[in-house]
């Protein structure tokens, strides 16, 4: 059974007004910054410095092999 | 102790990971060498968050 | 005396009940096969033919991204929409109808993939989640799914009815938002399963009958991608629901702002459709433009997702800030994660923020083409349907359950431990996958081991990323037992009285906020049949104009063990006389596509 609002532990109302959600803009800012190293990381270094792989590679034969 | 179970949970990740970012750095670590590194820093993370705080007056600390 | 839903609608409460115990039925099921291929893939314990590993992957894939999503998310529209219009179904025969017709669907559908496993009875359908042509099904698993999808196709009537009814009494007031969400993505998926309709009816069904000579792979293909595509968000849009209606309620606050969840959904079903082409980037056939303007559809769909992780988050924020929570980071300190619901849910949030990436990356036309058919796409589903979705409603569940039976659940550790394995579990499976991707294994085989042919892993090795997936895999099924264990044991609970009462979060920023035109289910529903007539029209005219409706010659594959052979030999001839289809394909793709726009132009 879970807890709907729990009276007890909430300590105080905030409003529309007074609420300015930093942490939320803190840790989407966070979550963006990774992302933008993640893809980096994934297009320079594993797409741009890889051969082809065995399933794309496959693929690029053939259409290789379809353009002759 | 819910929020320690979610914070001991999202190390693993971290840990999974970390060995491929240290190669970048030219540290090779072995598959056991990170388990028991993982292992280590979880049971740190255990220790500082269930010691008994109200031990004493000379136990507390700023952590 | 408690207020539950069991309570105010006692009638709909049981439809619900058996709406999820359905669905935890077929996510036992292909729960267990999934830790079978995982173990067979991953080489670490084969005890079946690899012939039948296809069997259990197309009973693992219908089961848990048909089966076992859409009968919790029937579930879950049918409380919300009784729920927030505070009224019960308009006709209770008519919604156990729609129940039974999606019962027998299922069975139907099932029965020839699981015949699949025995030679004593001639039938199969190991064709795959996807069942892509020329492999062939038996005809009644294609009547089983359509006879499954024409039951969720009532039960929108149902909730469409109940709106209706509802409206007339409360002409001028707002759409619910637990009703808003639930009538945009019904309108989302009849407009999505249109596609999967006429594959199935107008080619594959008669083609499996015998009806028909052949079909256009290509076409059906493409069809079956114009559904495939939003029927993931059929699943994600109810796990958002219940972000967006529950999370903050759970967190101890209210809904940021019910006019952004709005603008999401309708986003949502605006755009879910005319993307679903960036699934066959690499398909020789189609046009690089036309995959170009997916491309571009599927990046507007970030808009909606990441609006999403705003206005969830801040709403969580919210809650935490109520219960005393300071700082940039320091708030999530005081976020409940003692309780399962929430934390499974924000767990499962969480993964989905790291699906957003490999999406991301999938979602690009080049950068897609290092990861298309690799175990990387496994990866990135298994974060969103497998873990947004299934842990959302895995989470959900511990809530629902008590709302449904009127009993309190049976262990709240044991379920807050079962909410953490699944994203540990998860963890390893899904990271290994896009690793192992990354380095070329290819998915949907059941031995990815070939001779002359090596995985070279940067660090570490193929063998230990195996290892992580295995673990990850008996993680999530130890993840399972537990969530079985709660569900049955509460159902052996006595009736309690002291259980939360019905309901959920509030808005700070309410429906009173929002442009009345976001209530315009007409204007946006234009808008989106419009927006798939751009994405789709010249697609498929150019598909048919080549290739034929009724397609080129092909070779029937029918899916049973005694034809294995013979497959092997046409696959070898059929790829051949593929390389040459390749060549027309590519030099002829642009072609009519030109003319017909030239004629309409003109």
């Amino acid at each position: 059974m879970s807890q709907s609002i729990d009276e007890s532990t909430q300590t105080t109302e905030i409003g529309h007004d007074e609420y300015d959600p930093v942490g939320t803009l803190a840790l989407i800012g966070l979550y963006f910054l990774i992302l933008v190293a993640l893809w980096i990381f994934v297009y320079f270094v594993e797409f741009l410095g890889n051969d082809p792989t065995v399933v794309t590679g496959s693929a690029l034969l053939l259409a290789g092999v379809g353009h002759r | 102790m819910g929020a320690l179970l979610v914070v001991v949970a999202f190390t693993v990740p971290l840990f999974v990971e970390l060995r491929t970012v240290l190669s970048w750095v030219g540290v090779e670590l072995t598959v056991l060498e990170s388990v028991a590194l993982a292992a280590v820093a979880i049971a740190a993370l255990l220790v500082w968050a269930l010691w008994p705080e109200s031990d004493g007056p000379d136990s507390s600390n700023a952590g | 005396m408690s207020n539950t839903y069991l309570d105010q609608f006692p009638a709909e409460a049981k439809v619900v009940r058996a709406a999820f115990y359905s669905s935890f039925f077929a996510l036992a099921i292909g729960g267990l096969f999934g830790i079978v291929q995982t173990l067979h893939r991953t080489d670490v314990y084969r005890f079946m033919d690899s012939a039948d590993y296809y069997t259990v992957l197309t009973a693992h894939g219908v089961l848990l991204a048909i089966t076992f999503t859409i009968f919790f998310l029937v579930g879950v529209f049918t409380w919300a929409v009784t729920t927030s219009l505070d009224r019960g179904v308009e006709n209770l025969r008519f919604t156990w109808a729609w129940y039974g017709l999606m019962v027998i669907g299922t069975a139907m559908a099932a029965i020839p993939i699981f015949a699949g496993f025995t030679d004593s009875i001639d039938m199969s359908a190991s064709v795959l989640f996807t069942f892509y042509a020329p492999l062939q099904g038996h005809p009644l698993f294609y009547l089983g799914l359509v006879l499954f999808v024409v039951g969720t196709w009532l039960a929108g009537v149902d909730w469409f009815r109940s709106w209706r009814a509802w409206k007339a009494e409360h002409p001028d007031e707002r759409i619910p938002l637990p009703t808003f969400m639930v009538l945009t993505t019904t309108i989302m998926w009849y407009i999505a399963t249109l596609g999967v309709a006429a594959a199935i009816l107008l080619f594959l069904l008669p083609w499996s009958l015998g009806l028909i000579e052949s079909v256009n792979p290509l076409l059906t293909r493409t069809l079956f991608w114009f559904f495939g595509h939003p029927v993931v968000y059929f699943w994600l849009m109810p796990t958002y629901m219940m972000w967006y209606v529950m999370l903050p309620k759970f967190s101890g606050g209210k809904l940021f702002s019910d006019p952004l969840a709005r603008v999401v959904f309708v986003l949502f079903l605006i755009l879910s459709v005319p993307t679903g082409i960036h699934h066959q980037y690499l398909d020789p056939g189609i046009a690089e433009g036309f995959k170009f303007i997916a491309m571009t559809n599927t990046m507007f769909l970030l808009l909606p997702s990441l609006l999403t992780a705003f206005t969830v988050v801040a709403s969580m924020e919210h809650g935490a800030r109520q219960r005393g929570g300071t700082g940039y980071f320091g708030w999530l300190k005081a976020l409940p994660w003692r309780d399962p619901v929430f934390t499974g849910m924000a767990l499962a949030g969480l993964m989905f923020a790291a699906a957003g990436f490999s999406g991301m990356v999938n979602a690009g036309m080049n950068i897609n083409y290092l990861v298309h058919n690799t175990f990387w796409v496994v990866g990135h589903f298994h974060l969103t349907v497998g873990t947004a979705v299934a842990l959302t409603f895995m989470a959900v569940t511990y809530w629902f359950l008590p709302q449904i039976t009127g009993k309190a659940l049976w262990s709240r550790p044991v379920a807050l431990v079962q909410v953490v394995l699944w994203f540990v579990g998860m963890t390893f499976m899904s990271n290994a996958m896009h690793r192992a991707g990354l380095l070329g294994v290819p998915r949907r085989t059941a031995e990815p081991q070939y001779e002359g042919v090596t995985f070279e892993a940067a660090v570490g090795s193929v063998g230990e990323l195996n290892a992580q997936i295995a673990l990850g895999g008996v993680i999530l099924t130890i993840s399972l037992v537990l969530f079985f264990a709660n569900v049955i044991a509460t159902g052996f609970n006595g009736r309690s009285d002291e259980l939360p009462s019905n309901g959920y979060a509030d808005a700070l920023s309410g429906p009173e906020d929002a442009p009345l035109v976001l209530d315009n289910l007409k204007l946006w529903t234009a808008i989106a049949i419009v927006l798939v007539i751009f994405a789709y029209t010249f697609p498929l005219l150019s598909i048919v104009q080549r290739g034929g409706l009724f397609g080129p010659e092909v070779i029937t594959f029918p899916v049973s063990l005694e034809s294995l052979a013979p497959i092997a030999a046409a696959l070898e001839y059929g790829g051949l006389a593929t390389v040459d289809g390749v060549a027309s394909a590519v030099t002829g793709a642009l072609e009519p596509g030109r003319i017909a726009i030239a004629e309409v132009v003109r």
